[in-house]
């Protein structure tokens, strides 16, 4: 603990943190320093000098000095014995002097009005302030920080000066956002956020002097422009100018924090609730640990399905090939009583990758307990050769550090991983670090956001990732760069892992790899080299065959450079399920139970599924879906196995596909709707709050399955709330039995785990059954950017919304290209199963059998924003490998 | 090749030169040359000389300061002096060429004077007792129009790169910082602090990599001292520099030159070329173990660009808007790195400090102002030039023996000195002598050189509207008082100007200058009220005048008005129907 700092402000003595500037020390210590461009947790700036103050401090013979002129207090940093006065008359007519500089060009009418939360936009106005001029036409009427400081400081607003209203024309074509820079201050928040914070510069200032404006470079579209729709400026915002445009002038009644469904980070976001129990935004709360004030566009604008009503609102049973709407006891006795008939291995449970972890523990228990079965898994298990390793390596699978710890990694090895879109939060900390100064080795076929801020973009041959870093390894070992130490006295099997690295000689790495010798020298030199080192890989772009051998890859070498839990190190698997590592941890799945316990058969899981169906060894399905399950890989699957299925009960709260063809249907809560837990990809336990309380006649799936259980006889499956739940499934997360319930904070809670470090040989077998085939020749690899300096992407204003058109661009091999007959600047045609792209050919270096496109990261975003009421995650086109065929149309 | 080498070398082809039998033809080809047609000049000559088939050496070289003189040019025969001719146009060369370089006789009248021990080749006087010439003292001038910028061995051979030789070969960095403290040399990029303290606060740090920036944004209007030294001398700059990263330890300097100054830099980035192959920038400089490397940065068009943490966040490549203070660049400067900011003149004068002497510097000049001050004179004087003079010359000397006096018919109402943040002085200012300290207490500072000479022609309040327009306009935008002051100051002074004047326009000026002077974040926002607050006392008459009774003294305000594009906020874009472009 670093010694406190001790100093005077407004004759209060505080103790602050040393190296905090001033108002972060009155700030802390509950004083109040007004101020608008200054914002916690990004660089002080130093505009708005709002929060100037007079400071004196001593010196060594003991008097004072005092700094010159009126500091501001953002950028002052205090010291030992610092006197500071923030309220003298000088400094508040000072205030009030550039308060009303700022306020002669923002409109005003309305400021220090006593009725300004009484009005409503059209009342007539007793003081004649014109309509444009009135604070109760500004969508941040009731939050606005530029408010709150006017009146904080008592303003007459009397001044001669002008008022220059700015008259630009509002912004509104761009997905999500109006903005209306007539109500800009032009504090740079907004851009120093998307800047230092995101690291994504889609917004600048413009112009100069008084002129000076908020506005992307050109003056491009968002889509373009680098933006990738988090709504970071948004958040920041302390005026009106730069708002989310749904219900854009709606206000919150309530304000309830949970965790946001989308994927495995574990967002806290503030959900505001308008007075017609309506999601209107969400806010990503600045003090939760695992997300810190950020979110995406999925947890900043893909929550509106939660407001969809076109909902299934009570049970439904099939009669006569309809589904009719019943009671929920008729329903309940009629599943408890068929599902009594398919006790036993008959019968299998998909929960949901959204359910929280009491749904996980009930669903599970139901299943073993009640059905006799271990025919269980959940919805987005597509990925677990990449965690079944996990535990006999590192002892437990999960990351072995935080997220936040990627900001003191000074190298990342990534592969295979979209992570700025599947987990975006997560890339944030990764991309500040690289923009301090951080290197990143990214492993990917793909071009990702994350390609252009890497120092090594490989992009190996598909499907021989596990034997590159095979490769590296065995030049590790061989230039003795290991971390000798902790590999053979922190880890078993160090000797026996060692002695079979040799099968990987790098000529024969090379050439499988297409990684040149020097390079994968270069790579181990750079990995072997940094001193904390993080490895991310969710494994998309591999074949489920060698995603084990890939991923036991990526942790042996962690193990031999010793990256495991130091500061800065880490293992991060990330998997896209937003609570699937609860649903591993409650033993949701066919190998294990509850607490990585073992069982003595290992059930059917998802993967085997849709073949159990079509053979008839399932016989009932128990679905707990949620929409974007079905758009998944498996969802497809399954789908098509449905048919065979003697008896289908499926819990949803929308209807699909699945529905369609369920004998019962529940009516299941969303996430806004549930009281529970979710645990994130750190073991970070959160909250999930009901903020909308229930809308229709929907349950949570964990009571439904408790009032079957009980229909079918069970007696231990009363519970009133799920806290009763927690309750009996925290002893299975170690140490977490001191975990309160209630009292989770919007930190969340992280359990830990016992490590146990082991190597594995890796397996170098080449993939053998290629995902090519002789239709489809080729693979295509689709990548995403935010910004392509050199696209010929135009924006076209269609229905009055800003759309990306562009003709693709399809990088392919020369040789390729020249077996096709094709030549640079044909329009060429990929065809795939199911698939279809036109474009122009460009012929580059890339490996051979592989064609790629990379499209710009704003043309999904038009998507999501054109289905804005659906689930954003069945409109995201995940970046899959796909087998396609060239032609040249004549 | 070591230094003495080098110098054998340069002297040689010097003195070559100057006994060429061929006729030596020196055009001063900077700015003002240029602007008045020095180049056109050069075409032409070179074209009667091969058409009458005449061999002859014509070198550009710099600025000897007279602009009112340009085009100038000198013609030396061997064993003669060189002689002077002024305002030389594409039609009266052809004269000079026939009648000098052919038939040897002329009409003195179109000459300036000669310069050299060979005496007069005519009657013409000698160049050194013009009343221009006579008064100055070049130090950082000293080879301008004398010798070639583009050719680093001339140079040399007039005692260049002796000083850093001097510090390499026989001082201890320490040593000349000290040197550099005891010439008492003030910066001349406006706040005047002392040279030697400021180098001093980088020696303390430990950062292996420190910078030295040396600063030619040179936005003020009416300054081009900082330009003249870059392109009639860069390497008096680069030696500067060189000695400055000697003392300091830095290890780089960057040049950062406004975009667009293209004579200043394309001579430094020649001068820089020419010094790194002969080893005098890189690695082991003369031998001594000492590496130093320059390179030329340069940034948009910004006046705020200028001030030095701006300008580091222009080197960067960013917006240049100044960052807060502390950590000062010392400690925190480009790129995070350890710098130090110098103006061209300063580290230009630091050759010779170093090589004659820092006693022999501080006996030029007065008071704690030692050394010279490099005058750009303009405005309604006879002669506007460039002139380097010692430190304490009155104002009156200045447009009097400098300048020439006033224009015909033309008395003098005011000077506008230290650029547009500077200040305004009055008809009664004459006495004062260019000193900083005695003018920043009369209200105006010395700055970076500019004066400005307005006659009783000129309207006080006009003159005062098109400064606050250049101040408006080149606010960076960053920091609320001095974006939002400087809009409405303008807004104020022009309704005054347009005899639109409201009750209380006066005191709203004062309030809203008092609220940008103590409230804004660089300088800029701090002086940009400058004009205004010190053009009031002097000339409160006028602004009485158009206040109350709606007449301009001068007339001037009657007609159309300069201004600046762009200054206007967004919202006279609609409502005047001007569109922004």
């Amino acid at each position: 603990m670093t010694e406190k700092i001790n100093l005077t402000i407004d004759g209060k003595e505080i103790q602050a943190q040393p190296g905090s500037m001033i108002i972060q020390a009155a700030m802390d210590n509950g004083m109040y320093i007004p101020y608008l461009c200054y914002y916690p947790g990004m660089k002080p700036y130093g505009a708005c000098r709002m929060c100037v103050v007079k400071a004196e401090a001593p010196t060594p013979d003991g008097s004072y000095r005092s700094l010159p002129g009126s500091p501001a207090s953002c950028t002052t940093p205090i010291s030992e014995g610092m006197r500071v006065e923030t309220n003298t008359d000088e400094l508040i007519s000072l205030r009030k002097g550039i308060m009303e500089l700022l306020i002669s060009e923002h409109p005003h009418g309305c400021l220090n009005c006593h009725r300004i939360d009484l009005c409503g936009p059209t009342d007539v106005c007793l003081r004649h302030v014109t309509v444009n001029d009135r604070c109760v036409t500004c969508p941040k009427n009731e939050r606005c920080e530029l408010k709150d400081t006017v009146r904080y400081m008592e303003m007459e607003l009397t001044t001669p000066l002008t008022y220059n209203n700015r008259h630009l024309p509002l912004e509104v074509k761009d997905p999500f956002w109006d903005m209306d820079m007539n109500l800009c201050i032009v504090c740079s928040r907004c851009v120093r956020a998307c800047d230092e914070v995101r690291v994504d510069q889609a917004i600048t200032l413009k112009e100069r002097s008084g002129r000076s404006i908020i506005g992307t470079s050109k003056g491009i579209s968002l889509l373009e422009s680098g933006c990738e729709f988090c709504g970071a400026c948004i958040d920041v915002c302390p005026t009106g100018a730069i708002v989310e445009r749904d219900y854009k002038w709606d206000k919150a009644e309530v304000k309830t924090t949970t965790t946001c469904p989308h994927c495995p980070v574990g967002c806290q976001t503030s959900l505001d609730i308008n007075k017609r129990n309506k999601l209107i935004r969400s806010i990503p709360v600045r003090e939760a640990e695992a997300n810190q004030g950020m979110t995406c566009f999925k947890g900043k604008f893909g929550l509106d399905y939660a407001n969809n009503r076109n909902r299934i609102k009570t049970p439904l049973i099939k009669k006569n090939g309809e589904l009719v709407e019943a009671s929920w006891p008729e329903a309940l006795d009629l599943v408890a009583s068929k599902l009594s008939q398919f006790k036993g291995n008959s019968y299998s449970l998909i929960s949901s990758d959204r359910g929280t972890n009491e749904d996980h523990f009930i669903a599970q228990k139901f299943t073993r307990q009640i059905m006799q079965s271990n025919n269980i898994d959940f919805s987005s298990n597509t990925n677990s050769e990449i965690f079944d390793n996990l535990s006999s390596m590192i002892g437990h699978s999960s990351a072995t550090n935080t997220i936040w710890n990627l900001l003191k990694t000074d190298l990342f090895v990534i592969v295979s991983s979209n992570i700025t879109e599947q987990h975006n939060v997560l890339g944030v900390p990764i991309k500040q670090a690289i923009s301090k100064g951080s290197k990143a080795i990214i492993i990917d076929p793909r071009e990702t956001e994350l390609s252009r801020f890497a120092d090594h973009w490989i992009k190996p041959n598909i499907n021989t990732e596990h034997i590159l870093i095979g490769g590296i390894i065995r030049s590790i070992i061989d230039q003795s760069l290991e971390n000798h130490d902790f590999a053979s006295k922190s880890c078993e099997n160090f000797d026996e892992f060692r002695s079979s690295v040799w099968d990987f000689d790098l000529s024969r790495v090379s050439k499988e790899t297409g990684v040149s010798q020097e390079e994968i020298q270069d790579l181990a030199k750079t990995i072997s080299e940094s001193t904390a080192t993080s490895f991310l890989y969710s494994l998309d772009t591999i074949s489920s065959e060698i995603k084990e051998s890939t991923s036991t890859a990526i942790i042996d070498l962690a193990l031999l450079t010793g990256n495991v839990e130091n500061p800065g190190s880490g293992i991060y698997p990330l998997f896209t399920g937003p609570n699937e590592q609860g649903a591993r941890d409650m033993g949701c799945v066919p190998n294990f139970g509850p607490g990585y316990s073992h069982i003595s058969e290992t059930g059917i899981g998802l993967g085997e599924l849709d073949n159990a169906c079509q053979t008839g060894d399932i016989k009932a399905l128990h679905i707990i879906g949620n929409q974007a399950s079905i758009s998944s890989e498996s969802g497809q699957k399954i789908k098509n196995a449905l048919d065979k299925v003697e008896f289908l009960v499926v819990h949803e709260s929308f209807e699909n596909e699945f529905t369609a063809k369920a004998d019962v249907v529940f009516p299941s809560s969303l996430f806004a709707e549930k009281d529970g837990t979710f645990t994130n990809l750190e073991r970070r336990i959160h909250k999930v709050n009901p903020a909308l309380g229930n809308k229709f006649d929907e349950d949570e799936d964990w009571r439904i399955l408790c009032q079957l259980a009980t229909r079918m006889g069970a007696n231990n499956f009363n519970y009133s709330n799920s806290e009763e739940v927690f309750k009996e499934l925290s002893p299975f997360l170690l140490s977490t039995n001191d975990i309160n319930f209630q009292k989770i904070s919007q930190s969340g809670q992280i359990y830990s785990v016992k490590r146990k470090l082991k190597f594995k040989p890796i397996n170098i077998s080449l993939n053998l059954n290629s995902i090519s085939s002789d239709e489809f020749p080729m693979i295509l690899t689709r990548g995403r950017i935010l910004e392509e300096s050199k696209s010929d992407a135009k924006i076209q204003l269609i229905n009055d919304k800003n759309s990306i058109t562009r003709n693709e661009i399809i990088e392919l091999n020369s040789q390729d290209a020249l077996n096709n007959n094709i030549l640079e600047g044909d329009s060429i045609k990929i065809i795939g199963d199911n698939f279809e792209l036109s474009g122009i050919a460009h012929l580059n270096g890339i490996n051979s059998g592989i064609v790629s496109t990379t499209q710009l990261f704003g043309s999904i975003i038009e998507k999501v924003q054109e289905h804005k009421t659906e689930d954003p995650m069945l409109h995201f086109d995940q970046l899959n490998l796909i087998p396609v065929r060239i032609e040249k149309p004549e | 090749m070591n230094f003495e080498e080098l110098k054998d070398k340069a002297d040689q082809e010097w003195n070559l030169l100057n006994d060429s039998p061929l006729p030596v033809i020196r055009v001063g080809t900077a700015m003002c040359g240029h602007a008045s047609g020095a180049f056109r000049v050069i075409e032409e000559l070179k074209s009667i000389l091969s058409e009458k088939k005449i061999d002859a050496i014509i070198e550009e070289v710099g600025c000897l300061g007279l602009c009112y003189a340009e085009p100038l040019i000198d013609i030396k025969k061997q064993g003669q002096s060189r002689l002077f001719f002024n305002n030389v146009t594409t039609d009266s060369i052809n004269t000079i060429v026939e009648e000098y370089l052919i038939n040897n006789k002329i009409d003195t009248t179109s000459t300036l004077g000669y310069l050299g021990s060979e005496g007069p080749n005519f009657n013409e006087p000698d160049l050194n007792s013009l009343p221009g010439i006579a008064l100055q003292e070049r130090i950082a001038l000293r080879n301008a129009g004398h010798t070639s910028p583009g050719d680093i061995l001339q140079y040399i051979a007039n005692g260049g790169y002796g000083g850093l030789h001097k510090a390499l070969s026989s001082m201890e960095p320490s040593d000349v910082i000290d040197e550099v403290k005891n010439s008492g040399l003030r910066g001349r990029g406006g706040a005047a602090f002392p040279t030697g303290v400021k180098w001093s606060f980088l020696v303390g740090s430990s950062n292996p990599t420190k910078y030295i920036l040396c600063n030619c944004e040179e936005g003020d209007p009416g300054a081009f001292n900082d330009k003249g030294i870059l392109e009639s001398d860069p390497h008096t700059l680069l030696e500067g520099l060189l000695i400055a990263g000697y003392a300091t330890g830095a290890s780089n300097g960057i040049v950062f030159i406004r975009h667009g100054h293209n004579g200043p830099i394309n001579r430094t980035e020649e001068a820089i070329k020419q010094a790194k192959e002969l080893g005098i920038l890189g690695k082991n400089i003369f031998g001594s173990g000492f590496d130093f490397d320059i390179e030329v940065s340069l940034t948009g068009e910004s006046y705020v660009a200028g001030e030095e943490t701006a300008l580091m966040e222009a080197v960067e490549g960013k917006r240049s808007m100044p960052r807060y203070r502390p950590p000062f660049p010392a400690a925190f400067g480009v790129w995070g790195k350890p710098s130090n900011i110098n103006n061209v003149k300063s580290l230009s004068y630091t050759p010779e400090i170093v090589s004659k002497g820092a006693e022999w510097f501080s006996s030029i000049g007065v008071n704690k102002s030692t050394g010279t001050a490099i005058v750009c004179l303009s405005g309604d004087v006879n002669k506007p030039g460039l002139y380097e003079v010692p430190m304490g010359l009155t104002l009156k000397q200045v447009i009097d023996d400098l300048g020439g006096g006033m224009k015909e018919h033309q008395t003098l109402k005011l000077l506008q000195t230290g650029g547009p943040l500077g200040g305004v002085l009055g008809p009664d200012s004459t006495d004062i002598h260019i000193d900083f300290d005695e003018m920043r207490a009369a209200g105006a500072i010395f700055g970076s050189g500019g004066i400005i000479v307005g006659s009783n022609e000129v309207c006080a309040v006009d003159l005062t509207r098109i400064l606050v327009a250049f101040c408006q306009f080149e606010s960076c935008g960053k920091c609320f008082p001095c974006r939002l002051g400087m809009e409405h100051l303008l807004e104020i002074v022009e309704r005054i100007s347009n005899f639109e004047s409201q009750d209380g326009d006066m005191d709203l000026m004062k309030s809203v200058g008092g609220t940008m002077e103590a409230g804004s974040l660089c300088g800029h926002g701090q002086l940009g009220f400058g004009p205004i607050r010190s053009a009031i006392p002097h000339f409160e008459k006028d602004f009485r005048s158009h206040i109350e009774d709606g007449i301009c003294p001068t007339g001037s305000c009657n007609n159309p008005k300069i201004v600046p594009k762009n200054t206007r906020p967004y919202a006279q874009d609609f409502v005047v129907g001007v569109k922004n472009d």
